[in-house]
């Protein structure tokens, strides 16, 4: 089976017509979808201005990521989970949308980067100081993320 | 004038126009208002949740709210600018939308929320801040924080959806 027949088969579900057709459901999806990305999103920019060394450095690096983490995570599924929501009732829409494209790249590349370099050194006790690598792996972070974030927005403007 | 009226010259100066016509400034604008909430938004929901001894509850909140605003208060700085430009560029609509209005409300009322926090219960947080009973009044503050921004997300959300 194609992508293609999955995304046919997606957009001829009845129960996926309730989404579609109802006036609120998307743009409701879309501002739980925003909430998950404004948890995940803040919680990278306390850990990775602590990594950067020039924001939260009156906070130990080990408390910060073991606290601040499973919220970042929690934000993500949130994301991802109301995300799936907003793709299923217009799948061919996304999958031809550059900008759509570029995010679910993004993404895979940021979740990668984030589970098996970036835990690693937030988790090190080398994390503490702002050393080269943390400095390069903090700005990697920033960077996928608003990546992700603004090819997301991005998605609407290229219709 | 009526502030419909005003809003219409307005939304019709040229740098308004201008700003509505651009391929360029209006993508940027608004990326750049939702991506600030991370910096905004975002950093007051860690502090919210650190009241209610959520997140780092081992460390004193003083200490949490010395960190996190010398960076949300910026961020809330970047969400003022170009939220008042997304506002200028498309003022009549914006005004006739029922989820702005709620929107704009639930941002006075957070404002009130804040400074109630401020007068009322931030002299005295050297008393409570790292026992593990929270005044009352604090939580409630808290909890009226978070429910009243993820609203305000989603009046935003609505009202884009509208324009």
């Amino acid at each position: 089976m194609s992508l293609q027949h999955l995304w046919q088969m997606s957009y001829d579900s009845h129960t996926i017509d309730i989404l579609r057709n109802s006036k609120y459901a998307i743009p409701v999806i879309q501002s739980f979808h925003l909430f998950g990305i404004t948890l995940l999103l803040g919680s990278m920019v306390i850990l990775n201005l602590r990594l950067l060394g020039i924001g939260f450095l009156q906070l130990p690096m080990a408390a910060l990521s073991r606290q601040i983490w499973p919220w970042a995570i929690g934000g993500l599924l949130l994301a991802i989970a109301s995300g799936i929501l907003v793709f299923v009732p217009d799948p061919a829409r996304y999958a031809a949308n550059y900008a759509f494209r570029t995010k679910m790249v993004a993404l895979c590349v940021a979740v990668t980067f984030q589970f098996l370099i970036y835990r690693k050194v937030i988790r090190s006790g080398a994390a503490e100081s702002a050393s080269r690598r943390n400095i390069a792996v903090a700005c990697g972070s920033l960077l996928l993320w608003f990546l992700v974030g603004w090819a997301g927005r991005a998605i609407a403007f290229l219709g | 004038m009526s502030v419909l009226s005003w809003c219409h010259w307005l939304q019709n100066t040229p740098w308004a126009t201008g700003i509505r016509q651009s391929d360029l400034w209006f993508p940027i604008i608004e990326g750049s208002h939702i991506l600030a909430l991370s910096l905004s938004v975002g950093l007051i929901l860690m502090f919210d949740l650190r009241l209610l001894r959520l997140v780092l509850p081992a460390e004193p909140a003083s200490k949490i709210m010395r960190q996190v605003m010398p960076w949300a208060l910026p961020g809330f700085g970047i969400m003022f600018v170009t939220g008042g430009l997304l506002f200028f560029s498309q003022a009549e609509k914006a005004y006739s939308s029922g989820f702005f209005r709620v929107k704009m409300l639930l941002l006075v009322l957070l404002g009130v929320n804040a400074l109630v926090y401020q007068w009322k219960f931030y002299p005295s947080m050297a008393e409570w801040e790292s026992s593990e009973t929270v005044p009352r009044g604090v939580q409630v503050i808290a909890v009226v924080s978070l429910a009243f921004w993820m609203v305000v997300i989603a009046c935003g959300r609505l009202m884009a959806y509208e324009l």
